[in-house]
């Protein structure tokens, strides 16, 4: 899933000082599994801006709502009857979820309320692991299901570097060496002979370099 | 501005397992101070969220409790554990825009189970009056203990 945090207040805060009128937007689905910006996280948001109007003796029209997916138009759609009576969307989505209600509603300002992190998994309650870089030609097959581009902090395809300590990476102690997870589990499962293969450079024509990517399948299209 | 304030000025929220007479207990205080007082019993304090805490603030509370049960005799093992985390994330959102966090606070229950939840928010209500203001209390212009209290 996609995960975020949300931003400091201070920067949220500035970041909607011109508007009275918000209208709080969060997703219910990637961004609420990491608690960054389901309802409930909505919710705080909204309490934490009317509390400190309240202290500066402000006055906002704050109104909440959570979409089941704010990264498709047909539930952005709900936005449609509301957006008009406020200045502002504060948006508790991903950076896709705020670029889609972006263009769906082009005429009011989308205020992103997230720093969105990366592609994760549920490590245990309440930790959520980086393991995914969408890098478009996935060769977790090679590498013992282990991303090296993710996880190892060099990045190598190639490795160990030698820097580990213990099973942990040299560049954060408390993260798991990526390359001792990826030879633990070739032994285990008895691929280890596959280290001695050169594995070539990362295509990185299939990450960004034309530009965003975008998934077309004709047979889903009803046009 | 923030719609729908209640006359409550203290909300009072516990684990009912530290009463089993919390019905009567806290209804008798109730009855005494009026709607200045809130009490919000709850199945286990870990069951708190820092929303519950902020709507209280939200809603017109200037002091907010949170008892829980003593270290190491919640009945589902981690309750109180939890709720002082959720007390914490709390007075953190709180301090991100600039007021005290000293508006929550979390009593953790001493001495021997069951007790009267009524006689524990009197003893707390005693006790706030007597300490100063914190800075929103003092931009309302009273202390809600002291004003229980009269």
């Amino acid at each position: 899933m996609i995960t975020a945090e949300r931003k400091p207040f201070a920067e949220i805060k500035a970041s909607i000082a011109p508007y009275k009128r918000i209208l709080v937007v969060g997703c219910g689905t990637c961004v609420a599994e990491c608690a960054a910006g389901g309802e409930k996280e909505v919710a705080l948001l909204a309490s934490q801006l009317r509390l400190d109007a309240d202290h500066e003796g402000r006055t906002v029209d704050i109104k909440e709502i959570t979409l089941d997916r704010q990264c498709v138009y047909e539930f952005i759609d709900q936005l449609f009857p509301l957006v008009d009576e406020y200045d502002a969307i504060l948006s508790l989505g991903c950076g896709a979820g705020v670029q889609a209600v972006a263009e769906v509603l082009p005429k009011i300002h989308i205020v992103p309320a997230l720093n969105t992190t990366g592609i994760s998994e549920t490590r245990e309650q309440g930790v959520w692991l980086e393991d995914c870089r969408g890098c478009g030609d996935c060769k977790l097959d090679l590498f013992a299901d282990v991303c090296p581009i993710t996880r190892c902090a060099k990045g190598l395809f190639n490795g160990p570097c030698g820097g580990s300590k213990g099973g942990h990476c040299e560049v954060d102690p408390d993260a798991p060496c990526a390359w001792h997870l990826i030879v633990t589990r070739l032994e285990e499962t008895g691929r280890l002979k596959s280290m001695d293969e050169i594995q070539p450079p990362a295509n990185w024509a299939r990450a960004q370099g034309k530009g965003p990517r975008k998934c077309v399948r004709e047979d889903q299209k009803t046009s | 501005m923030i719609a729908n304030r209640s006359e409550a000025h203290v909300a009072v929220f516990f684990c009912r397992q530290l009463d089993p007479e919390q019905d009567a207990n806290r209804r008798s205080l109730e009855k005494e101070l009026g709607s200045g007082i809130r009490f919000f019993p709850m199945p286990c304090s870990g069951r708190i969220e820092a929303l519950h805490l902020l709507k209280a603030l939200e809603t017109g509370a200037r002091k907010v409790y949170l008892i829980t049960c003593p270290q190491g005799a919640c009945r589902y093992g981690q309750g109180n554990v939890r709720a002082r985390k959720r007390l914490d994330y709390a007075k953190s959102l709180i301090r991100e825009i600039g007021l005290s966090d000293d508006c929550f606070e979390m009593i953790v229950a001493q001495g021997p189970l069951p007790l009267s939840i009524g006689d524990l928010a009197r003893e707390l209500l005693g006790r706030t009056a007597d300490e100063p203001d914190s800075s929103k209390e003092k931009q309302a212009g009273t202390n809600p203990a002291a004003y229980l209290a009269k």
